[in-house]
């Protein structure tokens, strides 16, 4: 089945009003902030973002916002129980007639993958579980990333993090699988999941229009490229993005109350050449070529394709 | 006492800097501290880093306040206020700056206090290691050569501090050359300690109490981060070259701050006092209608407000 | 008697119920379960116009709880022990918000080892946080302090969270009369909540609980959470005058029990303070000038009110059910550091720690505290902390030390 964009066909539809606005310290390059801001275009400003503590909670820091809505930062495990609250409250006003229906907000849940893979994983699923009417979107940059990046449940096998470094015993850095969240949140059956990746907005922004027909947990994983933590020259990260796509790595699909769709079929280069950009990798080449490590990505690779066209 | 303060931007090498300098002055067996300032810093972000030099033991801890050098790594910073480079300056304070400008030019332009001098050393790091990268051999050398200690110990403390960054032997090597050149290039103003200042007791104004409105960490100007200018972040900026652009929007569709909008005539504009010159659209423009030009001085090509 | 016959929790749910709560993230823990089954029944009836939704953690409870107030309804909510702990980071966070809800906490031991009965050393270690605390003694007292905590919470000079703190088993679980105020008399003891730095909506946004880089800002919003709870010592006199123009009960910061012409004091919080009263009365009758102080409100800690009632004694006893390892007693140290500079400062101060995973408080004890505080006030010098154990204690643990022993050692 091919997947067809609706709504954005054309790059020239990326809506050209900003909703986060610049001055924010977040690095140069960030790949996180692109999909948000991409993000943003859609969801509006009649939105209220509820921040986990990661690289985000330096978006808004006093005095400066770069919001044209709201923010709530929460704490690093109860992002989405802290969106609980506020769509609650929202109700509640409304309901009592004490706040007009066009005062209503979206509630975004920003969450690093550290939070989303790890410390928030029980609130996140206690939400969807409620069936909460809100957004989550993770920016996964595969490591506690606002601490110089060390291991999380989203490190790939064979990344080097400050946590996880390539030694004589562990001559691939991190020895564990990135954790599948994607498919924890499927359990769940919530009606709306979908991967993103910066460096395909059309992809992006359809994604975000398409969520908004559904009441209830809505859920975003963005690739988060992250030239500070992965160890590459911060132009380069829709080069980074588009080859975590190209090879297969980074799959761009969404699921609509369970069913999987592909968004994207890529091709498949070799995942070498994805790694070969970062220094996180680096040693799976340098000083000596480390092909076990790297047939193995490769393998992880081709088997989730299997079947998949 | 000798305090020196590192200025940078995050990812620089500021904080390496203050540790070479504090490894090289233990090494000729001085009693030495080093220290960076951590906010949450952000590639691109102001940093501070402090090393002090004593023959006895330091009885100071943290920022320096009145700081006897100050080693500018980045020349924008002169005019971030958020960065407090001018705090503590007097005229015998020595400042070296990171500007191909001379200290005469420098100090013409932005009226720093202080006995200045300068270097081009991130021309240096992009002749000698091919692109801009961290400078902290370099300044640390510079630091090391103003305060009076030997090529030797600088060159030794930065093959340690690097090595604790886990760079290559050919890397460290490499640095070690640069730094040494550095070290013999920068003209010399020699820093001296002066007898230490008595300060006033601290005025003390205590906070009344005010209403949760003022009284919160809470921020009602919303999308007021404009009002923070992350302009200086940039070596390099990104030009159009009109002609080639063939109005794509690609530039405008990856770039992650915003900073770029679409004219009527689908013609990009650059708001060069937010953009941070990550150069995605350079690497990305399919006609390289966009160019990397390197900010001849950082501290002059945008003001802050 | 008036009233009815009610548990701690229920008095506790329907001082929520009252006070027109109109939001309960919930989570179930021993003992304080019972408040919210009680609050769910409610809401699904009908019988209660609020919005209940059972969370699934207390760090995930309290942060909606923080959301929601902030985001401008009353916000009810209840934990206890090992709930509260789960949730402590939250706490700072609710309070930095300025986010002003009632939360009732049944006070219970914390682990380990696990035990389900009360002491006080869960609420103390939450002493700190930013939420100002309210320790009931009785039932009627549990219902009265949630309704005066939301008029002083939601003040302007205030806006702080409190937490309303009740003893496990020996309130919770405890049914005796409790008077529920008028409803109308209610609502005009509490004005609707319209707090002006909270709110999320579309037409005027607003970043709450952001970041801040640097110590001035920091030290000055944190400075103004202290000057707030501050705030809340006078906010809770007008609250209380009013509450008993209203309804006829007064509160204090603190309770004096028979202080007359007493010349040693036993200083107490919580439910145990009605046994701490009975024995004052027998040590009367035996004849002791004693007296009891009760201390209601712990934050903000009313220096001034506790001076006023022990200035002149000749020797103080506190009796801490909490005990900090390698510290003592944490009331008495706070107390001490309150008497430091008053001239007319008792002789003695006595530090007794008793009551831990909710053992109980004999009479023989109560004798020996009035004995040993009155020989410390002849002699001038204070003692302990004094651990409330006896020879019959001794010998039931000894007992069990040899049942969980290895058969055959000793």
């Amino acid at each position: 089945m091919t997947w067809q964009r609706e709504t954005f066909k054309k790059i020239k539809q990326i809506p050209r009003e900003e909703h986060v606005l610049p001055g924010t310290a977040l690095c140069a390059g960030c790949g996180g902030l692109e999909a948000l801001r991409l993000a943003a275009k859609v969801l509006g400003d009649d939105v209220i973002y509820v921040n986990a503590a990661g690289c985000f909670t330096m978006l808004a820091a006093y005095p400066f916002t770069p919001f044209k809505g709201s923010w709530l930062y929460t704490t690093m495990g109860s992002a989405p129980a802290g969106a609980q609250g506020v769509r609650d409250a929202l109700d509640v006003l409304i309901a009592k007639g004490r706040l007009p229906e066009r005062e209503n907000l979206k509630v975004v849940v920003l969450g690093g993958d550290g939070s989303t893979y790890d410390m928030a994983l029980s609130s996140t699923s206690g939400a969807i579980t409620r069936n909460l009417d809100f957004y989550y979107f993770c920016y996964d940059n595969e490591a506690y990333g606002n601490t110089g990046a060390q291991l999380s449940s989203a490190t790939p096998y064979g990344a080097r993090t400050t946590t996880s470094p390539c030694s004589l015993q562990h001559p691939s850095g991190t020895m564990q699988e990135k954790k599948d969240i994607f498919e924890i949140w499927r359990a769940h059956k919530p009606p709306y999941i979908a991967t993103v990746a910066p460096r395909y907005p059309l992809d992006l922004e359809e994604k975000f229009s398409r969520a908004a027909q559904f009441t209830g947990p809505k859920l975003f994983l963005a690739l988060a490229a992250c030239p500070t933590g992965w160890l590459y020259d911060p132009g380069e990260t829709p080069e980074v993005a588009k080859l975590a796509v190209e090879t297969g790595l980074w799959p761009l699909k969404e699921a609509v109350n369970g069913a999987v769709t592909h968004t994207y079929i890529p091709r498949r280069r070799p995942v070498e050449e994805y790694l070969k950009l970062q220094g996180r990798f680096r040693h799976l080449f340098e000083p000596t070529r480390q092909d076990e490590v790297i047939r193995h990505i490769q393998a992880r690779v081709d088997s989730y394709w299997q079947g998949i066209s | 006492m000798i305090a020196i303060r590192f200025h940078g931007r995050g990812g620089q090498g500021a904080k390496t800097a203050s540790r070479i300098l504090g490894t090289a002055a233990f090494l000729e067996g001085f009693v030495a501290q080093d220290s960076p300032i951590y906010g949450a810093e952000r590639r691109g972000a102001p940093v501070a880093a402090f090393t002090r030099i004593d023959k006895k033991p330091i009885r100071e801890r943290g920022l320096v306040a009145r700081p006897h050098l100050v080693m500018i790594g980045d020349a924008s910073l002169v005019q971030d206020p958020a960065a407090r480079v001018l705090d503590g300056i007097d005229e015998r304070t020595v400042v070296f700056v990171n500007s191909p400008l001379t200290a005469e030019q420098f100090q013409a332009q932005t009226s720093l206090p202080g006995r200045v001098t300068t270097l081009d050393l991130t021309e240096t790091a992009l002749q000698q290691f091919g692109k801009r990268s961290a400078i902290s051999a370099l300044l640390g050398a510079v630091a090391g050569r103003l305060v009076g200690l030997q090529e030797e110990s600088i060159r030794e403390a930065i093959a340690r501090e690097l090595a604790d960054l886990g760079l290559a032997v050919s890397a460290i090597a490499r640095n070690q050359a640069v730094g040494v050149a550095c070290y013999a290039a920068v003209p010399m103003v020699s820093v001296t300690a002066g007898p230490p200042q008595p300060f006033p007791p601290a005025a003390l104004q205590v906070p009344t109490y005010e209403s949760p409105t003022r009284g919160t960490a809470r921020i009602s100007a919303a999308g007021n981060s404009m009002l923070r200018e992350t302009g200086g972040w940039r070596t390099f900026r990104p030009v159009l070259v009109p002609d080639k652009c063939n109005g794509c929007w690609l530039c405008f569709a990856y770039c992650p701050d915003g900073v770029i909008s679409m004219t009527k005539e689908d013609r990009p504009v650059i708001d060069y006092a937010h953009c941070k010159g990550c150069q995605i659209c350079v690497h990305e423009c399919p006609t390289e209608a966009l160019v990397a030009e390197r900010e001849k001085e950082g501290g002059v090509a945008w003001k802050a407000k | 008697m008036e009233g009815e016959m009610m548990t701690g929790n229920l008095a506790a749910a329907w001082g929520a119920r009252l006070a027109g709560a109109e939001y309960i993230p919930a989570f179930p823990i021993t003992p304080q379960t019972e408040i919210v089954e009680a609050l769910a029944k409610w809401c699904e009836s009908g019988a209660m116009p609020a919005r209940f939704v059972t969370l699934d953690s207390e760090h995930s409870m309290m942060t909606a709880a923080g959301a929601a107030a902030a985001t401008g309804v009353r916000v009810f909510t209840a934990t206890s022990s090992q709930g509260l702990l789960y949730a402590f980071e939250v706490l700072y966070s609710v309070s930095g918000w300025r986010a002003p809800l009632v939360l009732v906490n049944v006070s219970r031991a914390l682990a380990a080892p696990i035990t389900l009965e009360s002491d006080h050393n869960d609420v103390l270690a939450a002493r700190d946080c930013g939420f100002l605390q309210i320790h009931a003694e009785t039932c009627q007292e549990v219902l009265d302090s949630i309704l005066i905590a939301y008029r002083i919470a939601e003040d302007e000079r205030v806006m702080l969270p409190v937490i309303v703190n009740l003893d496990g088993f020996y309130l919770s679980f405890t049914r005796e009369p409790v008077a529920l105020p008028d409803p109308e008399l209610v609502a005009k003891f509490l004005p609707p909540f319209h707090p002006a730095h909270l709110g999320f909506k579309a037409s005027e946004p607003h970043a709450l609980g952001v970041a801040v880089l640097g110590g001035t800002p920091y030290s000055y919003f944190r400075h103004q959470m202290h000057l707030a709870a501050l705030n809340a010592l006078v906010v809770h006199q007008e609250a209380a005058a009013e509450f008993e123009r209203l309804f006829g009960r007064r509160y204090d910061l603190v309770e004096g029990y028979r202080l007359d012409d007493a010349e040693d004091v036993l200083v107490m919080t919580n439910a145990f303070a009605s046994k701490g009263k009975a024995a004052v009365d027998a040590a009367r009758a035996e004849g002791r000038r004693v007296g009891l102080v009760r201390l209601r409100m712990i934050r903000p800690w009313p220096a001034e009110a506790i001076r006023h009632v022990l200035r002149g004694r000749r020797a103080v006893a506190v009796l801490d059910q909490n005990l900090s390892p390698g510290q003592g007693g944490i009331l008495f140290q706070e107390l001490a550091a309150c008497l430091y500079h008053e001239t007319l400062r008792p002789l003695a101060l006595c530090s007794f720690i008793g009551g831990l995973g909710g053992k109980n408080l004999s009479e023989g004890e109560f004798r020996t505290i009035f004995e040993q505080t009155a020989e410390a006030g002849v002699q001038g010098k204070g003692i302990g902390p004094v651990l409330l154990y006896t020879e019959a204690d001794h010998r039931e643990m000894v007992q069990l030390q040899g049942i969980a022993g290895k058969v055959g050692t000793s």
